[in-house]
């Protein structure tokens, strides 16, 4: 059962298309702790994206649960403090998961300073100047402070993947979700982004990367997930990944990838 | 037919007439242009709205959804978006002029909306402006929508789910985030059925609304002379139209700041 440091637990998750003909996600369960740098692998088509983005509700499941920090986010209503039920407030769960997308999907509208101060603003509703403060100083952390008033436009990819990650931490989320971050990135710019990512996790960041950086997974992931055809295939540390790998279809990715 | 500068002088006798005439086209673009842009966003959103009361037809007895069929087919059925399809084709399938006289004769008519004679603004008669208004902006409503609903299904799917993402709640990711990209996609568009709306108004004069045609009406009648009146109108709706696309072209290159390389 639940105990205090599983932040989210996905039960028997199912996500089918075309009345069950092609299932993405055919059944996972897997407990996310506080602090773990969950890496999934895979071959391409094997899920690992839909999984990702069913964790914040991007794909609605079709099946199965996601508690987070105890409640059932695929429910439509839930039963609150007072014991009644009430609508599920998706946004409210999706404040607390920052998520990282392959195209990064800064508002290419606005400045980088207006890119990562917009949700604090609206939804947390914190002063302007406190946001901007706040803002400059993770620009900092990642090397960025003189880009604050730069459109996204004119930044470079590995630049503007930096800044889609404070932008997700500026909600201060308990976990980040990353969905390929640097699968849109010139060879030359990974670098730049894993080592934030890299920063983050030691800082002990809990968090979900879906990448083909197996360096990555092995450095810094402690759990590692393997996912083929919808189904999660074998689980464990990066050494039992990586040096003893079980399953065929395992061994058979690895000799590809390796 | 000659041209000649006495006939100008002439026509300038009008020029209270055309002063009026042109100061009513203006309001009528305006009136239009506001009420067309309402009409429109409510019509673009009935459009892209996911009301599917039927839905439930498509349910299986083990609580599956079907994909295919008769049922699924029927239980996609949305009453909202129907009603607003059928208004923007059928606007879009009939000649303005009809769509002027049937609000004219039959909407307006004294047994249904009776409206008081009355002149507003110091010039405006009411129970031929209002009419006119109301004509316009149902037909441009329905050419607006269009161009809107087009502007915000063009913006990338990767902007609504950024935005949700960060905890935006679907109306402040219509606000801050698609809406001013979709804006900024559509203003040429925009500006162009602006544009439009001012020529298009002179279509009600047939009604006896008296914008710039009237005036050149009154001014042909007194003066027997033909061109020059014409002439005259023309340059005036030149001058109304031209700053207008010039004036929307001028934000959308400021609009146009975040595209800079």
């Amino acid at each position: 059962m639940a105990t205090a440091d599983n932040l989210i637990q996905v039960i028997d998750l199912k996500k089918y298309y075309n009345h069950g003909a092609i299932k993405a996600l055919d059944g996972i369960t897997v407990d996310i702790r506080k602090g773990d740098v969950m890496v999934v692998i895979g071959p391409s088509g094997s899920g690992k994206s839909t999984f990702l983005r069913s964790l914040n509700l991007m794909e609605m499941p079709t099946g199965g649960a996601i508690l987070f920090d105890e409640v059932d986010i695929t429910k439509k209503k839930v039963r609150n403090e007072a014991g009644k039920m009430v609508k599920l407030d998706i946004d409210k769960h999706r404040q607390k998961m920052g998520m990282v997308f392959q195209h990064f999907n800064l508002f290419p509208h606005m400045t980088i300073l207006g890119n990562m101060t917009l949700a604090p603003i609206q939804v947390k509703h914190m002063p302007k100047a406190e946001a901007e403060e706040k803002a400059r100083k993770l620009l900092d952390r990642v090397g960025l402070a003189d880009r604050a008033d730069a459109y996204p436009i004119q930044l470079s990819g590995g630049q503007k993947q930096r800044v889609a990650i404070v932008r997700a931490l500026m909600m201060e989320p308990e976990v980040m979700l990353f969905d390929e971050p640097t699968s849109a990135l010139d060879p030359e710019m990974v670098g730049e982004v894993l080592d934030v990512m890299k920063e983050l996790a030691q800082e002990g960041m809990t968090m979900v990367v879906v990448t083909h950086e197996m360096g990555f997974a092995r450095e810094v992931g402690n759990r590692v997930l393997f996912m083929a055809d919808g189904r999660l295939l074998e689980q464990g540390t990066p050494a039992d990944i990586f040096e003893h790998p079980q399953h065929p279809r395992l061994k058979d990715f690895l000799s590809k990838v390796l | 037919m000659s041209i000649s500068v006495s006939g100008f002088e002439k026509t300038f006798q009008y020029a209270q007439m055309f002063k009026e005439g042109m100061l009513c086209t203006v309001y009528l673009s305006l009136f239009t242009v506001i009420l067309g842009f309402m009409l429109a966003l409510v019509l673009a959103v009935m459009r892209m709205s996911n009301f599917r009361p039927l839905r439930f037809l498509a349910m299986t007895p083990d609580g599956h959804m079907r994909e295919e069929g008769f049922l699924a087919f029927v239980s996609r059925f949305n009453p909202i978006s129907f009603v607003a399809t059928v208004y923007v084709e059928v606007i879009r399938a009939t000649p303005m002029l009809v769509q002027l006289f049937i609000v004219y004769q039959v909407v307006f008519d004294k047994d249904v909306i009776n409206l008081p004679s009355v002149t507003v603004l110091g010039f405006l008669k009411l129970n031929r402006f209002l009419p006119g208004v109301v004509a316009l902006a149902l037909n441009s409503g329905a050419y607006l929508s269009e161009i809107i609903r087009a502007g915000i299904q063009s913006v990338d799917g990767g902007q609504t789910e950024a935005a949700r993402s960060l905890g935006l709640g679907q109306g402040q990711t219509m606000r801050f985030i698609v809406l001013p990209q979709a804006i900024k996609n559509i203003l040429p568009a925009i500006a162009n059925e602006f544009v439009t709306i001012i020529k298009e108004s002179a279509i009600t004069y047939t009604i006896g609304v008296a914008d710039l045609m009237a005036a050149v009406k009154a001014a042909q009648a007194g003066t027997f002379l033909v061109l020059e009146p014409l002439l005259v109108v023309a340059a005036l709706y030149f001058c109304l139209t031209f700053p207008t696309s010039k004036i929307i072209a001028y934000f959308e290159r400021r609009m146009r700041r975040g595209d800079r390389r």
